[in-house]
């Protein structure tokens, strides 16, 4: 028994029912005592345990969470285990750019059989948590504004528009002359049009503020309504359409696409962007700007040197990002990749997510989106643009891009064909992170 | 400092289960000064707590002039209902209200009253109905119309029976066709049409229409060929809500918040109302 | 007499208010790029120009985005209900915008009809507004239109107005503003509205934004155009976020939410937004406006008809913020030129 002034830590453990619960059964069977600063929360499957609910442990004090599983290949739902860690491996990328303390997050594979490595395993935890402290990623000092800098100067937008306006004009004028589409959807002056009359293709536009991810409108059942349709995209956002069609949201013979080979908008994407040219457009219109960009592997240049920082100050600006956040949703709702019916923050039964927009009710939704998104987001940065309290998504989106392509070697919305990594699994996926 | 929000504490005095998925509450204040000075008009509505999970909304449906409990009536759809349905005798659950207009029952003097009910629309019918019959006098004939799509849909069917025996009241229950059991005394058929066998004399009567708006459409033009005004015929509309007085901006229908200037309203008002509930 | 104040004495003053334990918010650019309303740490954070006007609104210092209405505890002994503490701290918010400052009376009304919400009105008593006068203006100001200007006064316990040599007039305007600055009031605010809906405050010599429409004839259109496919044709764009209704000055939707355990938690009420799908769905799925049209309408409906009709103020003070923050470049004023190009047409 400790000393009634010693920091005894809380640690939730998140078990799977057939392996790792039955193990600590055995620990207590065979009379093996291991510290009761574990709380056990049993699950049917690793496969089961959502990120969030490990947020949700830190939330509520937890100063260490364990998540333990059967071994690869013992699953009793085969393969529940091999979807766990993969995500396992994305969720600790995210956290710790995030800035949260991974050494308080444990994986293990305790099999039914193995009473001795559960206790083995509290044992370790308890003592390795006693010795960090009490954990409160919560009361954090927000990171302080920084003194009025100046905005970072952007490659400057492509000039030549004029060219490509008219042959958007003109494309638009001829799929609906022609019947092909009841619907273009495109750049307007102030932003995106629908376009349902051959005579009105004149109030197409491309300029600078070209900006929106125009693939949005394919979740939106008040445009589907409106029947066949062409889109108008340029290469970033091609991409998403490339991630709807490898999730089975659209049919591609349903849809015309518009592709805009474009120089660049003077957003900070277009800095490191090397897929200017649309690749699976029914018809691509070239701005004369057009040129591949910078070297890809400048890609996470911006990542790279924010995890130079130590974690505190990663964690500090975080908060200082999370706390502006309104909970608007314009990040999801602006998101051509988040289009479920009804999101799981909006569910209530039970509250996965705190709706509330505090500090932790943010911190749970950004975290969840973004795992949400891993593999799966496109980079289009839409989020980003759209945040009215101006919140550093693409600073998250930018870290499980990361970590999708230095674990799997994946980028999505590249090919149609691929598999995506959060679905599938493979048997060498890494676990060097799991005990 | 004024603290509208704060609901009073209940304690549940009784449960009853009426179907499958709907029960009814009552409840009695447990602060003894509150209970003394509350007071509401049937038609008004409460918000319901089941702490630490949420509010609902729902008609009282019980008589003003009961002193000793409110009741409410709800079914089991979600998050806040499914905890109420767990709450038994003791338990403690919050109130606000009361809110809204309620029925002018001052008005209904001396008229004749048509109540129409479909399913689980009984209850905030059911309040007026039991202040018609505690001040009898005051009121012409009764007659009360209240179908449910199955026998296992009727809500306060031992009430239904107890009502017909009171003087100069008619009831007649009807069930969708389909909806009877082998035993089934009532009429079969949809409230609507059963309403228009009835052969109801409309001419000095109000009516209360309460349940889902294809009844409603339906019932409408049969009142109206009873003879009945559209000014006469009343509803009672339902909106999603939160606050309940008039702040939080959600439940207008057109230009009337239904918490303040409604639920209850007439068929000549809604006529003016754009379709927004 | 208005008194006068230099950029940098004014700077100082709020660095003493921030000194002597008091909750000074402003302008702050929190990042390059994006401007806020946030409490402020030291005074020389504090933007007194350089940019139209802050991404937000004030309305988060006297209406915040979560507030605990109260607490519950559940125990053996039953259930028992927390009055919070009441920590209203004293506010001052420095370099508001006519726009922001001219929400609080629109949204007073409100939150005292019938019944008394104390949560505003504690804090609103409890906040010093210096606003200062717009110079400049861009293509989504709009304040002229709905009766107001740059310099309009109302909500205001101090106006400052630039006089272009590093100094600002200061027009005291209440005793809140009075007590701040030392000085006496110059004068009560002027109700900006005339009764023809014309501005009445003086606009500055830096010239105000164009009088763009009548919000009369927007009432009109939206009480008679309820059914229209109008609405329907010009939200396809719209996305359904909140990012409108939560930068807005006067927008006030909330939900009531319970957080907490089985042995306790509270109560509280968060910011809303018609603009979501969920916001008027009810248990039984029915939804009174299932489309995005229909709530498009409802956002210009509550802001120009039926507020104005129960309170006889609009609600709405064209500070345009839904318009530059909207991910897709709607808000009011695109919809209400649509309008006023459908009526004309």
């Amino acid at each position: 028994m400790s000393g009634t002034n010693q920091f005894e830590p809380k640690i939730v453990a998140f078990v799977c029912n057939w392996c790792t619960y039955l193990g600590a059964d055995l620990a207590g069977t065979a009379r093996l005592e291991y510290p009761a600063n574990v709380r056990i929360i049993r699950l049917p499957c690793t496969g089961r345990i959502d990120t969030n609910l490990v947020v949700k442990a830190f939330e509520i004090g937890a100063d260490a969470v364990l998540v333990s599983g059967c071994h690869p290949g013992d699953c009793h739902y085969s393969a529940g285990n091999y979807h766990a860690r993969r995500r396992w491996m994305l969720f600790r990328e995210l956290l710790d750019v995030v800035g949260f303390d991974t050494r308080r997050l444990h994986f293990t594979w305790i099999s039914a059989a193995e009473g001795r490595k559960f206790q083995q395993t509290i044992e370790e935890i308890t003592d390795k948590t006693r010795a960090l402290g009490p954990y409160r990623p919560y009361e954090a000092q927000a990171a302080p504004p920084p003194s009025n800098g100046a905005a970072v100067q952007r490659r400057a937008p492509e000039p030549d528009f004029a060219g490509v306006k008219q042959e958007l004009r003109g494309a638009a004028r001829r799929l609906l002359e022609e019947g092909k589409v009841k619907v273009v959807i495109g750049y307007g002056a102030s932003g995106p049009v629908f376009i349902t009359r051959p005579e009105d293709s004149d109030r197409l536009e491309w300029n600078e503020n070209s900006l929106a991810n125009l693939t949005v409108y394919l979740k939106r059942p008040e445009v589907r309504a409106l029947g066949a349709a062409a889109v108008v995209v340029k290469g970033c956002d091609e991409r998403a359409l490339v991630v709807l069609e490898q999730e089975s949201q659209f049919q591609r013979e349903n849809l015309q696409v518009i592709g805009v080979a474009c120089g660049g908008l003077g957003q900070p994407k277009c800095d490191a962007c090397d897929t200017h040219q649309p690749r699976f457009a029914d018809l691509t219109i070239a701005s004369a700007a057009a040129q591949d960009a910078a070297p890809g592997d400048g890609r996470y240049a911006e990542l790279e040197r924010f995890l130079e920082k130590p974690r505190e100050e990663r964690l500090a600006y975080w908060t200082a990002e999370f706390d502006r956040c309104l909970k608007c949703y314009a990040c999801r709702q602006i998101c051509p990749l988040c289009y479920c019916e009804r999101c799981l923050a909006d569910k209530n039964r039970p509250q996965a997510i705190d709706t509330s927009p505090h500090r932790k009710g943010n911190f749970a939704w950004h975290l969840s989106r973004a795992m949400h998104l891993a593999g799966r987001c496109a980079g289009c940065d839409e989020c980003t643009r759209g945040c009215p309290a101006g919140i550093d998504l693409r600073l998250l989106n930018l870290a499980l891009a990361r970590a999708a392509e230095t674990q799997f070697g994946y980028r999505a919305g590249m090919d149609p064909a691929a598999e995506e990594i959060v679905g599938a699994y493979s048997l060498q996926d890494k676990e060097d992170f799991i005990r | 400092m004024q603290n509208p929000y704060k609901p009073d504490l209940m304690e549940i005095i009784g449960v009853r289960q009426h179907t499958a998925d709907v029960k009814s509450v009552r409840l009695r204040f447990k602060d003894a000064e509150r209970a003394k000075e509350f007071d509401f008009r049937v038609g008004q509505f409460g918000i319901f707590s089941a702490f630490g999970w949420g509010e609902s909304t729902f008609n009282i449906c019980s008589s003003s002039t009961w002193r000793d409990h409110i009741e409410f009536c709800f079914r089991k759809v979600g998050r806040v209902t499914d905890a109420l349905w767990e709450a038994g005798e003791g338990d403690t659950l919050g109130f606000r209200g009361p809110y809204g207009n309620g029925y002018p029952m001052d008005e209904w003097r001396g008229k004749d009253l048509i109540f129409l009910g479909g399913g689980i629309a009984m209850p905030p019918i059911r309040c007026a109905i039991w202040y018609a019959l505690e001040n009898r006098a005051d009121y012409g004939e009764i007659t009360i119309v209240y179908g449910a799509r199955t026998v296992g849909d009727l809500v306060y069917r031992d009430e239904l029976e107890q009502w017909a025996g009171h003087p100069r009241v008619r009831v007649v229950q009807c069930v969708d066709p389909g909806g009877e059991t082998p035993d089934w005394k009532g009429e079969i058929g949809f409230v609507p049409t059963v309403f228009e066998r009835a052969q109801v004399a409309a001419g000095n009567a109000v009516a209360l229409v309460i349940g889902p708006p294809i009844m409603i459409k339906n019932t409408i033009p049969v009142l109206e060929r009873l003879g009945a005004k559209m000014s006469d015929v009343y509803t009672s509309l339902e909106n999603r809500m939160k606050c309940g007085i008039g702040k939080c901006g959600r439940c207008n229908a057109g230009p009337a918040y239904v918490c303040k200037e409604g639920p209850v309203f007439t068929f000549e008002n809604l006529r003016s109302m754009p379709m927004d509930y | 007499m208005s008194e006068r104040i230099s950029k940098n004495d004014l700077r100082q003053r709020a660095g003493e208010w921030i000194a002597a334990g008091k909750a000074v918010a402003g302008p702050v650019q929190v990042k390059p790029g994006t401007v806020l309303y946030a409490p402020l740490a030291a005074a020389d954070a504090l933007l007194l120009d350089g940019w139209i006007r802050p991404s937000n609104s004030i309305k988060e210092f006297i209406f915040p985005r979560h507030e605990a209405l109260y607490g519950y505890r559940i125990d053996g002994a039953g259930i028992t209900l927390d009055d919070l503490p009441a920590e209203i701290p004293e506010q001052i918010i420095v370099g508001a915008h006519p726009c922001d400052a001219s929400a609080l009376p629109i949204l007073d009304k409100l939150f005292n009809w019938d019944s008394r919400d104390d949560f505003f009105n504690r804090r609103r008593e409890a906040t010093t507004v210096i606003t200062i006068a717009c110079t400049a203006h861009d293509e989504q100001c709009f304040c002229t239109s709905v009766g107001l200007s740059p310099a309009a006064e109302r909500g205001s316990d101090a106006l400052l107005v630039d006089s272009g040599d590093g100094n600002y007039e200061v027009r005291i305007l209440s005793e809140k503003g009075a007590a701040l600055f030392g000085a006496a009031v110059s004068g009560a605010a002027v109700d900006s509205i005339a009764p023809d809906g014309s501005a009445l405050s003086p606009a500055p010599a830096a010239g105000a934004p164009e009088r763009r429409f009548d919000p009369a004839a927007v009432a009109e259109f939206a009480k008679e155009h309820f059914e229209d496919p109008f609405w329907r044709e010009h939200a396809l764009a719209c996305v359904g976020c909140g990012a409108c209704a939560y930068t807005c000055p006067v927008c006030h939707c909330f939900d009531i939410v319970d957080e907490g355990n089985p042995r306790g938690g509270v109560r509280a009420r968060n910011w809303d937004a018609c603009q979501f799908a969920l916001f008027t769905l009810h248990s039984s799925g029915h939804n009174p406006r299932p489309a995005q049209g229909a709530r498009q309408r409802q956002r210009i409906y509550h802001k120009f008809f039926m507020y104005p009709e129960k309170f006889g103020e609009t609600l709405c003070t064209g500070c345009g913020n839904c318009a530059r923050n909207c991910p897709v470049g709607l808000g009011v004023l695109p919809l209400v030129s649509e309008i006023c190009h459908a009526e004309s047409v």
